[in-house]
């Protein structure tokens, strides 16, 4: 990375180490109940107390005020404290800035806060039944800028959003198909735990709105910082810095409301960071239940998928419908299936608000379809790599969603993935031993498994990505962006396109941190987006610019622009090297400090809300995981083996970026495949909320053998994001190696010890009545 | 209540006035304006806030700040030599051994006093020494092939 001294020296300016003079320290009081009327709010013996400068509350928020203090990006059900109701366990209720972080600390104790506690529900499924407490009620206002994603759902209770996709008619599927499979998975809430914790940084002076915040998206973050404060947007300004890790957790609004009108009240700068306690209350996975109907014939063929699918968005909706949309739209997986019909809901429950995570509800949604292929072929006597190869998708495919599929390498995916660890048809479980009796049969201890699985996924479509490219006067190139650094090697990346594309010495670029005050409009950085689509909007501006300096040159050197080319920083004549004109030169002359080239990539699409038609994704993220895992059947320990991820990557970049990113989606998975997972009490708070009782993958959870293999197109103009691509397949395909290891089938997530203790007792047990 | 006590960190003396209950994580942050030792996690589970006292790797956010005084106290921010880096950050740059970045300090510290201890770690030694650090980025690869690639060069460094 081009940074990467900073990043030795332990330099890099995080928002975490922003200071502005007369800074005062933010500290937020939470709820303590799951489902609660806010009775009472008093927090005048918290402002007297010396060195609290002020306190936040509902009051400030009273309806005869403008300020109305509620947001949302698909329903406006936030708020930024507490009004009537609180919701989940952690919700802010109340907040306060103070001299520091012991006296603000102080301050919380002195707030009294009067609850009635209500009726809560944790469970989706609970969520939907008849009778079961209602989050929200009256459901609150949608923006109207989503109606089409939510529909018309006046009243469907605890149902937050309903995505359907309808493809051929799936009743006809299961009635021609030899054998219908019927199963459901489950996965739990899990933590991005990215080690920067959120924070904010708020100024409000002279009308103005300054925001340093660790975010993902700068420009979503100040549109909805302008409509909470009543402002036009050039009344607020939000700055990022690169982050300390995301992973989807910082990409709403979080810390930013109140901190800005503790600001706003103070009338002082105010500073948040959250504890990761906090962090553990603030965003996560939805947690799923997905059932998997599938139909499929003797000689292996799908025929028919129904899906229903149940995205636990807790207390507020965040971007759950579009999580919903996302994984719902992928469910038939990277197979031909004829006959399609998903359900997919968000759904809202009294716990921590669920948000996007790095695979956007694609894991979710392969760890079911990826595990059921497994146990299908089993059932058809068939080997799970070959039974993939005959359903996979192939170009000039339509997929469920309508679409044309272009540029499909399952083939070779599979192909790679399963030579990576020499995969068998004589690696299946079933194949492997004789069945019954096998484990009480045998000694051996521990024994070692192996898998293949695939994903497909979407980008988010459409979208729209701007850039402009500063020429200085000495021949060097500012880009300046709105991409968020955050450890996916951004800066570099864009660097290099730039580079490339204006044909300037890397060493001359210098891509800008983000400042909605000076840099274009980028949706958000996301989704494996940023590569593919700023990087297309760099190459447009780098285009344009290099465009305006051919119509220079070519007036000074009296040719036509036609007859010019570029090369290393110089304008010059085709075929006539010696005929050349340096980019600094070409400026001096024409009197210009600067040059201007802007470049705006915007991709088109989207899906019908009743049907699931339409255009899901510009192109496919495609990949394929490979493992090796070896269980101990005293203790249920599993010991990752080798992992090897193959993702197609369209053109690479930055091999080595890529390979980072791949990898790190791999330790990420193995995570949620293995011990991720966060666990409520009976009331719905969250018990594991420190880095001791939650545990993230550490050098000796790794696999001991870890290749990516990237899959380059030959000639391939275009670039894949490749952020994400390889998470979703992680947790398949280790619950897969696990049950050919030792016959084991686990359908919810974490695949722990306990678990596969458990499941070899009852196997053994069943094994034992056979006989 | 506030106490006056004197700490030594890259190299640099300095007087400061501390809360008895305040970690040296935060006065090497808040008094000396070192931001390369950071919290993860603040009970010594992650090895973000890691620095060198007497040489040895230790969680700061764990550490009363009071209780270091009169340790030899280096952060990342002292391991540069001048302006030439120390061959284990080369070495991390060299293997893009980052994505982040955020844990990087504390795992090119423990590196250090690994490589002191044994120059010439196995890939399983060094996965063992450096469980206690962790990167949720996951450049776990990459940080091994760093950390062996500056074993060689140190050692290399030793036998000219
Ligand atoms: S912050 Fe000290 S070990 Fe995590
Ligand atoms: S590089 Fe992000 S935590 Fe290690």
């Amino acid at each position: 990375m081009l940074d990467g001294h900073d990043r030795v020296t332990g330099r890099i300016p995080y928002v975490l180490n922003f200071e502005v003079p007369g800074m005062l320290v933010g500290r937020i009081l939470r709820s303590p109940f799951a489902h609660a009327r806010i009775t009472a709010v008093d927090g005048s013996r918290a402002e007297q107390l010396p060195g609290v400068s002020t306190v936040l509350t509902r009051a400030d928020f009273a309806p005869q005020t403008p300020i109305k203090g509620v947001y949302g990006r698909v329903f406006r059900d936030q708020r930024v404290v507490a009004a009537e109701k609180v919701r989940f366990v952690g919700e802010p209720v109340a907040a306060v800035a103070a001299v520091g972080e012991e006296r603000a600390d102080e301050a919380l104790s002195l707030i009294k806060v009067e609850y009635e506690e209500l009726p809560a529900v944790f469970d989706e499924e609970e969520a939907l039944k008849p009778g079961s407490p209602l989050v929200h009620d009256p459901r609150p206002q949608l923006d109207p800028a989503f109606s089409s994603l939510v529909g018309n759902l006046s009243d469907a209770g605890n149902i937050c959003s309903h995505f359907k996709l309808r493809h051929g008619d799936v009743e006809r599927g299961f009635a021609e198909a030899d054998f219908v499979f019927d199963d459901t998975f489950r996965s739990p809430a899990v933590q991005h735990v990215p080690l920067e914790p959120h924070v904010t940084v708020a100024h409000y002076a002279n009308g103005k709105l300054t925001i340093w915040t660790s975010t993902q998206m700068p420009h979503a973050i100040r549109a909805q910082m302008a409509s909470l404060f009543n402002l036009p947007l050039t009344r607020v300004r939000v700055i990022t810095q690169t982050l300390g890790g995301g992973f989807g957790s910082k990409g709403s609004l979080r810390l930013e409301p109140i901190t800005s009108f503790l600001a706003w009240k103070a009338n002082r700068p105010v500073k948040i960071t959250l504890r990761r306690e906090e962090e553990f209350v603030t965003v996560c996975k939805h947690p799923a239940t997905i059932h998997l109907k599938t139909g499929v014939m003797k000689d292996g063929i799908l025929v028919a998928r129904q899906v229903r699918a149940l995205f636990n968005t807790g207390a507020y909706t965040d971007i759950g419908p579009i999580v919903a949309r996302n994984a719902g739209s992928a469910m038939s997986g990277p197979y031909r299936t004829p006959h399609v019909r998903i359900d997919s809901y968000a759904v809202w429950t009294n716990v921590v608000p669920a948000g996007a995570l790095r695979g956007f509800g694609v894991p979710q949604a392969v760890w079911a379809y990826e595990s059921q292929m497994d146990m299908i072929a089993e059932r058809l006597g068939l080997d799970p790599v070959e039974f993939r190869r005959k359903n996979i998708v192939r170009d000039g495919d339509h997929y469920a969603t309508g679409e044309k599929l272009e540029g499909v390498h399952y083939e070779e995916l599979l192909r790679r993935a399963a030579a990576s660890v020499n995969w068998a048809p004589e690696e299946a479980y079933w194949r492997k031993k004789s069945f019954a009796g096998s484990m009480s049969a045998s000694q051996k201890k521990v024994h070692r498994g192996k898998a293949v699985t695939l994903v497909i996924k979407a980008t988010i479509t459409p979208s729209t990505s701007t850039a402009v490219l500063k020429l200085n006067a000495d021949g060097s190139l500012n880009v300046l962006t709105s991409s968020v650094e955050i450890g996916q090697g951004a800066k570099t990346v864009l660097a290099q396109i730039a580079s490339d594309a204006a044909q300037i010495p890397l060493e001359k670029v210098l891509v800008s941190e983000p400042d909605t005050d000076l840099t274009p409009y980028d949706q958000q950085t996301s989704s494996s987006r940023t590569t593919f689509s700023m990087g297309s909007a760099v190459v447009l501006a780098a285009k344009d610019l290099t465009r305006k300096l051919m119509d220079l040159a070519g007036e000074f050197m009296e040719v036509s622009a036609d007859d010019l080319t570029l090369r290393e920083g110089k304008v010059e004549v085709r075929g006539v090297p010696e005929r050349s004109l340096g980019y600094a030169d070409i400026l001096r002359r024409a009197c210009r400090g600067d040059l201007i080239g802007e470049g705006a990539f915007t991709t088109q699409g989207g899906l019908d809300l009743e049907t699931g038609q339409g255009i899901g994704s510009v192109h496919w993220h495609q990949a394929a995981a490979a493992c090796e895992v070896e269980v101990d059947t005293e203790t249920g320990k599993v010991m990752v083996l080798r992992f090897h991820p193959s993702v197609f990557a369209g053109r690479v970049v930055n091999p080595r970026l890529c390979e980072l990113q791949t990898e790190g989606s791999t330790f990420f998975g193995l995570g949620q495949a293995l011990f991720e997972e966060m666990m409520y009490d009976d009331n719905g708070q969250v018990v594991n909320r420190t880095l001791g009782d939650y545990m993230i993958p550490s050098f000796e959870d790794g696999p001991l053998e870890l290749r990516v293999t990237l899959l380059e197109h030959e000639g391939a103009g275009e670039i894949h994001g490749i952020g994400e691509t390889s998470l979703p397949p992680v947790m398949p395909a280790i619950a897969n190696a696990i049950y050919n290891a030792v016959g084991v089938r686990i359908k919810d997530l974490p695949i722990t010890p306990e678990k596969i203790l458990r499941g070899l007792k009852e196997k053994n047990i069943a094994e034992v009545q056979h006989f | 209540m506030r106490q006056i006590v004197k700490l030594k960190v890259n190299g640099l003396e300095k007087e400061v006035a501390v809360e008895v209950y305040q970690t040296l994580l935060e006065v090497i942050r808040e008094e000396f304006k070192l931001f390369g030792a950071r919290e993860g996690c603040g009970i010594g589970m992650c090895g973000a806030c890691t620095v060198l006292a007497d040489g040895k790797p230790i969680s700061s956010c764990l550490m009363l700040a009071s209780l270091a005084e009169g340790k030899d106290l280096v952060t990342i921010e002292g391991l540069a030599d001048g302006g030439t880096l120390h061959p284990i950050q080369q070495a991390f740059i060299d293997e893009n051994a980052f994505q982040c970045s955020y844990c990087t300090p504390g795992f090119i510290l423990t590196t250090k006093t690994l490589l002191e201890e044994n120059p010439a770690p196995s890939a399983e030694e060094v996965r063992a020494y450096l469980a206690g650090n962790l990167c949720r980025c996951g450049s776990y690869v990459k940080i091994q092939q760093a950390v062996l690639n500056a074993a060689a060069r140190l050692r290399g460094a030793a036998v000219r």
